[in-house]
């Protein structure tokens, strides 16, 4: 009977190897052991460009403007209790800027597990990017240890270990809203002429502001998205003549409609700014900071 | 009017030329929407919202899982002492009773409301799912809870059997479908159906990944793809996915727009302009290369760079999707055995694609 038994599970375990190579998955992403008292139950299945909209339906267009390449979907379950299930996204999103900038889409708050480059947990789902991957985890019920659990064990199964965007690292630290920095693959400050680029929320009391960072491709075309702001100011919203002191020649201020007060200048090839309510606080100070530190 | 967001002044925006706004009743739901609607999904700031809103445009449809649900957060924030004035499209996906309540309740505290205008069933693909008595029932009890005040489905494929099976069972108010000028007249038949059967008919997908307009003359591309579809008189409504304040801008200027002679002549040139040009991702193509090439990622390179004018995205596809050495072979092959059932000339984009980034190849 156990022998049996041994030859059936055998059987059943190469059967799922082999679906799982047809299909292009690969397995080898997969923790080899899921947490105690948990098993695979499903996958793992790939999905393509092509395919993605059978997995996440529309949401696919988001991932695509952000680089997806391909997913590795797998599904978990409680062996006691099935309807205790935790599925299992690995994005691969081709680097790591772009792992970065779907999980800035996603997470909430900073609430780090410590896992991969960064990540966050709450009682139903796990997030987090390592290198080139983005990876999500979704339990049925209220489940954050076992998501841990196996959020840690997937984390060892990566073999990318690519450094996080070293944009990240010009934000300052003091002000910024923990869990706050976006990676934007388009549409920054919902502008297009400021195309992609980073924006990081600073806490002032109870006024909040942006900090961004547009990157360009060189430092002329940063001149060009500056002129581009500039337009955008004196036809939708209002130029400010006096610069503050210390940010040169290359610097635009003005009110703009739905952003508020907003002070930009280019550095070599990004826009580095802050949006803010109405200036009156620190704004000026950090965004000092922040071009100091753009390199 | 003040943006809770940032306590701006949305004043400047609301003093900017307005589009002139057209309405069409979204089926028995008896809503008067705007024709041109807001797709939030891929929204990336608030101020694109909010300048839809200033716009007049009234209907917004985001989903419960888009981005892990901050994007029915945006909206709800966006709309936070406005919610009177607009209707707000949410989706719940197909689980038990308990989960797809907690969903809505969810969706409800996200969106700051306590109610959804419209809720549908995320991405259909089958028959069975129009027709399924005990989803219909669930909508009916959310209805009768006051959660929700109308239902539907939305689907991103095999649209035309399940629009015909939506005509015929009646559990529908509304379809959130992909419907743009790339697909048939099967569909438009379909959503002829529906739409006389009471069913609010609201387009999405309906750029089809638009081109630029330097490669034609005098038109708008993703204003000729809207118009092209609100050409339909039963479409209530496009929600084209927007992230920046000037696609949306873009996009409201279409409504009140009369289509000329002129403007069908150019409609029809746009039409066959992208019909060799689009590749919809289909798949049908897939494993016709003997050499195993993965063009399918090539044909979506040349619409990144054609189409979005996102060069980034675009050699990263390159980049990363091919090795030199198919690179190579796909240069020299002059045998391309690969045939698009639309008429994509797969050849000549490969080799279109292959000159884009000749110094990463």
């Amino acid at each position: 009977m156990r022998k049996k038994r041994f030859i059936l599970c055998l059987c059943m375990g190469i059967a799922g190897v082999v679906f799982a190579l047809e299909a292009g998955a690969n397995p080898s992403l997969l923790p080899k052991e899921p947490p105690k008292g948990w098993i695979l139950a499903e996958g793992p299945r790939v999905f393509t460009k092509v395919n993605l909209f059978e997995h996440i339906n529309g949401q696919a267009e988001l991932f695509f403007k952000y680089g997806f390449h391909r997913c590795t979907f797998a599904v978990y379950k409680d062996r006691n209790n099935p309807d205790r299930q935790i599925d299992l996204d690995i994005y691969d999103m081709g680097n790591v800027l772009q792992a970065f900038g779907i999980f800035s889409r996603f997470r909430e708050e900073d609430r780090s597990m410590d896992i991969g480059l960064d990540s966050y947990l709450d009682d139903h789902s796990a997030l987090f990017y390592q290198g080139k991957y983005y990876v999500a985890l979704y339990a049925t019920g209220p489940n954050p240890d076992v998501l841990k659990q196996l959020a840690t064990r997937v984390s060892g199964s990566l073999s990318d270990s690519s450094p996080s965007p070293r944009e990240i690292s010009f934000f300052p630290k003091e002000g910024l809203k923990p869990g706050s920095i976006q990676y934007m693959s388009e549409g920054l400050l919902g502008h297009q002429f400021l195309k992609r680029g980073f924006q990081g929320t600073y806490v002032d009391g109870n006024k909040e502001s942006k900090l961004f960072l547009a990157v360009f491709k060189s430092p002329e075309e940063a001149k060009t998205g500056l002129r581009a702001f500039r337009n955008y100011l004196s036809t939708k919203g209002k130029i400010v003549q006096e610069i503050p002191a210390g940010f040169g020649p290359n610097a635009l201020r003005g009110k703009a409609p739905y952003q508020g007060d907003i002070l930009v200048l280019q550095k070599a090839s990004y826009l580095v700014g802050v949006a803010s309510p109405e200036f009156g606080g620190k704004e000026e100070e950090c965004l000092a900071d922040f071009v100091n530190n753009v390199k | 009017m003040t943006s809770r967001l940032w306590n701006a002044d949305s004043s400047f925006a609301a003093t900017q030329k307005t589009p002139s706004l057209e309405y069409r009743t979204l089926g028995k739901t008896g809503l008067k929407v705007t024709t041109v609607s807001m797709g939030v999904m891929n929204c990336s700031d608030i101020a694109v919202v909010l300048r839809a809103f200033d716009l007049g445009i009234n209907f917004y449809d985001t989903a419960d899982c888009y981005m892990g649900g901050r994007n029915e957060e945006m909206v709800g924030k966006a709309f936070q002492g406005k919610r009177d004035k607009v209707y707000l499209q949410t989706k719940v996906h197909a689980h038990d009773e308990k989960r797809m309540q907690a969903s809505v309740e969810r969706s409800l505290r996200r969106l700051r409301t306590d109610y959804i205008d419209v809720l549908v069933w995320h991405g259909h693909n089958s028959t069975d799912e129009v027709s399924d008595r005990e989803q219909f029932d669930f909508m009916e009890k959310m209805k009768k809870e006051g959660k929700i005040r109308f239902s539907g489905f939305s689907s991103h494929s095999r649209m035309a059997p399940l629009l015909r099976e939506a005509a015929n069972c009646g559990y529908h108010d509304v379809a959130l479908v992909s419907y743009n000028f790339t697909h048939s007249k099967e569909l438009k038949e379909a959503v002829a159906m529906a739409a006389k059967a009471g069913v609010g008919i609201v387009a999405m997908k309906t750029q089809a990944g638009g081109y630029t307009k330097e490669k034609m003359e005098g038109l708008n591309p993703h204003q000729a793809a809207l118009k092209y579809i609100l050409r339909d008189p039963n479409v209530a409504a496009a929600v084209p996915g927007v992230t920046a304040i000037e696609q949306i801008e873009e996009c409201a200027a279409v409504m009140g727009t009369s289509v000329s002679q002129r403007d069908l002549r150019e409609l029809k040139a746009y039409q066959a302009f992208l019909e060799n040009r689009i590749c919809t991702l289909c798949g049908g193509c897939t494993g016709e290369c003997s050499y195993g090439v993965s063009y399918g990622d090539l044909l979506r390179a040349v619409m990144y760079h054609d189409g979005y004018r996102n060069d980034f995205l675009a050699r990263e596809t390159v980049n990363s999707s091919l090795s030199r050495q198919i690179w190579q072979r796909c240069s020299e092959c002059s045998s391309c055995t690969a045939v698009c059932r639309r008429g994509l000339q797969i050849k000549e984009q490969i080799h279109f694609a292959l000159t884009l980034y000749p110094h990463d190849a």
